[in-house]
């Protein structure tokens, strides 16, 4: 392997593995560790050693670590949240940008777009469908490297998972025709049953695809430890 | 196509009669004296055709070394080898005698 490539793949390991092995995994990786299907495999590698590390190698992650242990609340329920309102401000920010930029005059930034503005609006539609996604997602990680009990992930989940859901964005009309209107979002469940359904059913996607990394990473981490 | 379908499946079943245990590949590599990275690769696919990839082969390493099953010795140039300790052959030849009664149970009923 490329002495480049192998230095690279050894960077993905967290600092006290490289500390301990990083010299003798490079030197095995220059000699015999060609090919794409190696170096996907270190990868993977590197990736369950920043989930789960070598209990002896346990970085200092111990601050950390006492932070989700002493307040789970917070870095599973305040601190998505605040990652999710940020995720949300920025894609409204960049369809209000848009609308300003790409459709002045327009009563409403939701009308067809071509060019440059597909791109830009659609940077804005993807982070505010993925953002509660990613974030739980994160929590996700976050909690089964830890190894904490479900119940505070769960908790920031369903909470992610029901603000994904149910958040709604709106425009309002200019109140001077050639100006831009407001973009304002809110959390109403609406009037209509077919609206809960919809929330519900978004909701519980989210859900679905948010907790499921975290309990894949909870069951190859029961295997990996089983004997 | 009769022979290709012939090729196919005695590939699959070559690939499907793999030992993939990486933790005790290790150990049984190890068994017959110290050997650093690439040599305990090379070992364990004339072993048992298994062919562990580098970041598998060092997770393993890493966790034997953690229970003190084997270790490390002092590094020849970059390459350090590895031997197995005696808590290590005791593990080895529990999972193998295991492996054994189980292996041959089984195939007694294959063939009653």
């Amino acid at each position: 392997m490329n002495p480049k490539l192998a230095h690279l793949l050894v960077c993905l390991y967290p600092r006290p593995w490289r500390e301990r092995y990083g010299a003798e995994f490079e030197a095995l990786l220059q000699t015999g560790g060609s090919g794409l299907r190696a170096s996907a495999n270190v990868v993977w590698s590197a990736l369950s050693e920043r989930l789960f590390p070598t209990s002896e190698l346990q970085m200092e992650q111990s601050q950390f670590q006492s932070w989700c242990v002493r307040a789970p609340w917070a870095m599973f329920g305040l601190a998505p949240l605040f990652l999710l309102v940020g995720a949300y401000f920025v894609a409204c920010l960049i369809l209000w940008s848009g609308w300003k930029v790409f459709l002045p005059g327009t009563s409403t930034p939701f009308v067809p777009v071509d060019g440059f503005a597909v791109l830009y609006f659609g940077a804005g539609r993807w982070l505010y469908y993925l953002a509660p996604i990613l974030i739980g997602w994160g929590i996700g990680f976050t909690a089964a490297r830890q190894r904490l009990t479900a119940i505070w992930p769960t908790v920031g989940l369903v909470l992610v998972a029901w603000i994904g859901g149910f958040s709604r964005v709106h425009a309002s009309r200019p109140a001077v025709p050639g100006r831009v209107g407001h973009i304002s979002m809110d959390l109403a469940l609406g009037p209509s049953v077919q609206g809960i359904s919809h929330g519900l059913f978004r909701a519980l996607l989210i859900f679905s695809l948010t907790i499921l990394p975290y309990v894949i990473l909870r069951l190859q981490k029961a295997h990996s430890l089983s004997p | 196509m009769r022979s290709t379908q012939n090729v196919v499946a005695a590939e699959e079943v070559a690939r499907l009669g793999h030992y993939s245990d990486p933790p005790m590949l290790v150990l049984a590599s190890l068994a017959n004296g110290p050997k650093h990275g690439h040599a305990m690769i090379e070992d364990i696919v004339r072993l048992c055709g298994t062919r562990l990839g580098p970041g598998t082969l060092y997770g393993a390493i890493a966790r034997l070394e953690q229970q003190g099953w084997i270790e490390p010795l002092p590094p020849e140039e970059r390459r350090r080898p590895y031997r197995i300790t005696a808590a290590g052959v005791r593990v080895l030849r529990a999972k193998l005698t295991t492996l054994w009664q189980f292996a041959k149970a089984g195939l007694e009923r294959l063939e009653a």
